[in-house]
């Protein structure tokens, strides 16, 4: 397969949006995407939910993966990028189901894919023009997060609990084989780090979600942050995965 | 005082041993996981047969604590043992519980998606027709 010689029309695409409970903005997210992507393929997972979130999203024409039970988001966006390795997808983009991201940028992420050349882009609500009202004390808990993991990678990584992420087939690869689990945006920087990936991040707006609520409430904010911050720590003695198939070693 | 205590444990011990046996045996209880309970039947029994020779000679004057502490401590001790057994075999388990729900779901949906592509094309049965 000569993918590099291939122009990006050729490249398949895969959106993948990881819903619990979500059936009241899925629709809408899924449409947005075929309106403002429509060369992209949209892949619901279903983590399980108890209402009619597949029902929705299957509707909205979207292909939909059916976890038999709740695994949480780590495990989810795992399933969704096991299905873009398994079915050859060249770029597989998470999209959060709740409607805050803007389907309008993924264009700019796949730009900072294309001409940076790196592996994974992240969109960011810090740097740019994007203003981001969000609650003191998540800002505060994102410029420690930010502080910490750019110290790690030696690198400035703006926004590292944004979801909204497009990967190249390499890193589709290193996902489908390890994600982490629990609150997997930050740990995945690490993750990328380790296996020597190359992370660029874009400005992007982010709206306010359409319904529901933060996995992350303010009681339990406290506590999410030193978890992640634990989970940081701990992984910087990990071993690093390493890939096996493709040729590619991590 | 002592004779009592050394009975009590010591039946007890038994009792353990027993049953840790008769699960294993009907096959309740995997090998790897009575071992560690086995450990401590036995660990806990000989000290109940023994005590002078273990636990006045050697181990209390090395711990100045009394026959039941010495008791009721090894046997904590080997219960630490065992639940740090089960939160490794746990993690373990999660994750192969993951593996299987993520492998289960995408084999669901290729599912799906032949039969809805038709395939296969005729049922078995129909063939007759």
């Amino acid at each position: 397969m000569k993918r590099d010689t291939s122009m990006e029309l050729k490249k398949r695409i895969l959106a993948i949006i990881p819903a619990y409970n979500e059936e009241d903005s899925v629709g809408k997210v899924i449409e947005e995407v075929n309106t403002h992507f429509p060369q992209a393929v949209v892949l619901v997972i279903n983590d399980g939910s108890s209402d009619h979130t597949s029902e929705k999203a299957s509707t909205c024409g979207a292909t939909v993966l059916d976890l038999p039970f709740n695994l949480g988001i780590g495990g989810a966006m795992q399933a969704g990028y096991k299905y873009a390795y398994e079915n050859g997808y060249d770029i597989a983009i998470q999209v959060d189901a709740d409607g805050q991201h803007d389907p309008k940028e993924i264009q700019k992420l796949l730009h900072t894919l294309e001409v940076e050349k790196v592996d994974v882009a992240i969109g960011s609500r810090f740097i740019g023009g994007s203003r981001y009202k969000g609650s003191i004390m998540r800002r505060i808990g994102i410029a420690i997060f930010s502080g910490v993991i750019s110290t790690i990678v030696r690198q400035r990584i703006t926004d590292p609990t944004s979801g909204f992420r497009a990967s190249n087939r390499k890193a589709i690869q290193l996902f489908a084989s390890d994600y982490p689990q629990d609150y997997p945006e930050p740990e995945v920087v690490i993750l990328l780090h380790q296996c020597h990936l190359k992370i660029g991040e874009v400005p992007v707006g982010m709206s306010e979600r359409y319904s529901g609520e933060s996995s992350i409430t303010k009681i339990k904010s406290i506590y999410y942050m030193v978890k992640v911050l634990l989970a940081i720590f701990v992984d910087c003695f990990k071993k690093p995965p390493l890939l096996e198939k493709e040729g590619e070693q991590c | 005082m002592l004779i009592k205590i050394q009975i009590i444990v010591g039946v007890l011990s038994i009792i353990l041993l027993l049953i840790t046996f008769e699960l294993i045996r009907k096959k309740r209880l995997r090998e790897e996981y009575a071992i560690l309970w086995l450990f401590t039947g036995i660990a806990v029994l000989v000290f109940s047969l023994w005590p002078e020779f273990l636990l006045s000679q050697f181990f209390v004057r090395i711990t100045g604590i009394f026959y039941l502490s010495a008791v009721v401590l090894i046997a904590f001790f080997f219960l630490l043992l065992i639940v740090f057994h089960f939160s490794v075999v746990i993690s373990k388990l999660t994750n192969q519980n993951k593996e299987l729900a993520q492998q289960y779901a995408l084999l669901a949906l290729e599912l799906n998606e032949l039969k809805k592509n038709g395939f296969p094309p005729v049922p078995a049965s129909s063939n007759n027709v």
